[in-house]
């Protein structure tokens, strides 16, 4: 068991910076998500703690040990990868006790090992299959058990699920949660999926051109976004986005104005407000008004879609609820639901 | 004309294809393999009942001939070759395939530009080279020439088969646990080796059935079978009954090895990786 601490790290192929100066530190057994679009810098930090690629600059540390120079072999991490990774020509047993038999642990206790790792993902009975012969969440599963056989002090997770069916990834990620619990090991997740990582997390590490945007426990994320980049990321859908013009107290878009307690005074400004937060109502009571451009049921709510001039609202609502394609309605909201932010820097105001 | 008339037309046609191609390929076979069981009189006569004769086979294997001594060179240098050449094309190939290195394309470029010059063109300065090495008629300048033909080959084939190996395979066995050599012997070796059987054979075939330099090179002592062939045009003209029983010694182990190959062939195409 131990933290792992990033300091200053960055990762330069030539003109492009994948990773810029980038630090962290996670805690010991702490289950920390980097979640960011594809190209953010993700997966090159992990394969950076995994020793697969070298930092440009910075320091990488397991524990106290500084690894920059250590082999990944020597770095006592597991990773499971998006592919799987898997050994084709070996059976799921050889596949599983691999690392057992690099490593060099005594051979009288792998059967015992490998069957227990077996166990813990359900395996046991699928051991003497070839890889090909597996479902790809089966298939999953011998990764994570070839990751859990010895126990490593930190295990890496690159986009684990992203390779399986919607159900089983629920699934999937359950056990991932109850796995890492047991376990108690250090784990570092890398997705680009808001729900994976809202779910699994203690803490969340949003990333956005190689540096972390903003770094939180999930909920913090969710209802206090730091900068308009993660508002616009997490939630499914994303928070509403209108741009205005905020004039202290008071922000003015094409379409209506709204009293914000606020003391700035900013010629372009961005209001954002989640989609549960804005409630529909007859046009007359609204805040603003729209006329209605789609109308989706998803199962346990409903999302109307409203025009209100150069921008689209969506708005969730309960699953009864039904109205029809170019309605004029209006909207209600709470001011004190909505988040501003400058368009200049980004950040929250 | 119907449609069901018109696919057997079809169908006609593409059997008259594959048996003119089947004609083509197969009739030089009949004709050495019924050539080397006739008599020197029977061989131009094209009629399909003879006394067959082991006479032929005797014959080659006593002087003035020898061929078995033609065989055992062409199998010592054709095996020593595939012994060198494939241990020294999979590392290189590896390297070619896996790491990032100065000038790679360049490098990569000029081993297969080696194989775009006719052979006839460098002939000559192996000639001399040897002589003044004192290699001529030696098994080892055949070696030396024959891995020089073919290592290029082997490891252009062989970079193939490696390149097909998902990146995600070597690193998970870095992680796990495992040395560079360690992921090359577990996991790159087992998962490449249909391929870099298949490597070994065509190269095997390269070397047995090479002729324009071991014609040079050799005169006496390490003559090949291809080389061998050209002994049997006497005074009394070419002799074919004999050249015949010679030609089926030199095709045999590549009738064995092809059908080795096809094996290894399809293996290779299907193995892949588990996604």
């Amino acid at each position: 068991m131990a933290s792992v601490t990033l300091k200053g790290i960055t990762k330069r192929w030539n003109e492009f910076v994948a990773v810029k100066d980038l630090s962290l530190l996670i805690k010991d057994q702490e289950f920390l998500v980097l979640l960011g679009p594809s190209g953010c810098g993700k997966t090159t930090t992990m394969r950076m703690i995994a020793g697969l690629e070298e930092p440009t600059d910075g320091e990488v540390f397991i524990g106290d040990r500084k690894v920059n120079d250590d082999l990944p072999k020597d770095r006592d991490v597991a990773m499971v990868f998006q592919n799987y990774g898997l050994y084709p020509h070996l059976s799921v047993y050889e596949n599983i006790r691999y690392p057992l038999k690099v490593r060099k642990v005594p051979k009288s206790l792998h059967s015992e090992k490998v069957r227990q790792a077996a166990e813990k993902v359900q395996l046991d009975h699928l051991l003497e299959r070839k890889p090909r012969e597996l479902s790809g969440g089966q298939r999953q599963r011998v990764a994570l058990a070839r990751a859990i056989v010895r126990t490593p002090t930190v295990f890496l997770m690159d986009e684990p699920l992203s390779n399986l069916d919607a159900k089983l990834r629920v699934t999937m990620r359950a056990e991932l949660k109850h796995l890492q619990h047991e376990l108690k090991i250090t784990t570092v997740y890398v997705t680009h999926d808001q729900i994976e990582a809202m779910t699994l997390a203690d803490r969340v590490a949003v990333m956005d051109h190689g540096i972390i945007s903003q770094l939180g426990p999930p909920e913090e994320i969710y209802n206090d976004p730091a900068n308009l980049f993660v508002a616009g990321f997490i939630g499914s859908p994303p928070m509403n986005l209108m741009k205005g013009k905020l004039n202290y107290n008071n922000f003015q878009h094409p379409n209506f104005s709204i009293s914000i307690n606020h003391k700035a005074n900013l010629e372009v400004a961005t209001l954002g407000i989640r989609p549960e937060d804005l409630i529909l109502c007859s046009a007359q009571k609204g805040v603003l008004q729209g006329t209605v451009y789609a109308h989706e049921l998803t199962g346990e709510s409903t999302l109307t879609t409203i025009n209100v001039g150069p921008d689209r609202l969506t708005i969730r609502g309960p699953k009864e609820f039904k109205i029809n394609i170019d309605e004029v309605v209006g909207v209600q909201f709470e001011a004190s639901k909505c988040f501003l932010f400058s368009n200049q820097t980004g950040e929250r105001i | 004309m119907g449609n069901s008339t018109r696919k057997q037309v079809a169908d006609l046609f593409q059997f008259a294809l594959i048996l003119c191609a089947a004609v083509v390929i197969l009739v030089p076979i009949y004709w050495i393999a019924s050539g080397a069981f006739k008599q020197q009189v029977d061989v131009f006569q094209l009629k399909l009942l003879f006394t067959p004769t082991l006479a032929n086979f005797d014959e080659i294997f006593r002087s003035p001939y020898n061929l078995h001594e033609k065989f055992l060179n062409s199998t010592l240098v054709a095996t020593t070759t595939v012994i060198f050449a494939i241990p020294m094309s999979t590392m290189a190939a590896y390297s070619f395939s896996r790491f990032r290195l100065r000038f790679e394309r360049t490098m990569f470029l000029m081993i297969l530009s080696t194989q775009f010059v006719p052979a006839v063109v460098i002939v000559l300065p192996y000639f001399l080279l040897f002589r003044d090495l004192g290699l001529l008629d030696t098994r080892l300048a055949l070696i030396i020439v024959n891995l020089s033909l073919i290592l290029p080959f082997a490891i252009w084939m062989i970079k193939g088969f490696i390149d097909g190996i998902p990146l995600d395979t070597e690193e998970a066995a870095l992680v796990d646990g495992s040395s560079r050599l360690q992921v090359i012997w577990n996991i790159v070796l087992p998962m490449a080796l249909p391929g870099i059987l298949t490597a070994a054979i065509f190269c095997f075939i390269l070397a047995w059935n090479e002729f324009l330099f071991a014609v040079i090179i050799t005169n006496s002592k390490a003559v090949t079978m291809p080389v061998g062939l050209s002994l049997f045009h006497a005074e009394e003209g070419v002799l074919w009954h004999l050249i015949s029983a010679a030609g089926i010694l030199i095709m045999l182990p590549m009738f064995g090895l092809a059908m080795i190959i096809q094996k290894h062939f399809v293996q290779g195409m299907t193995l892949g990786a588990v996604r």
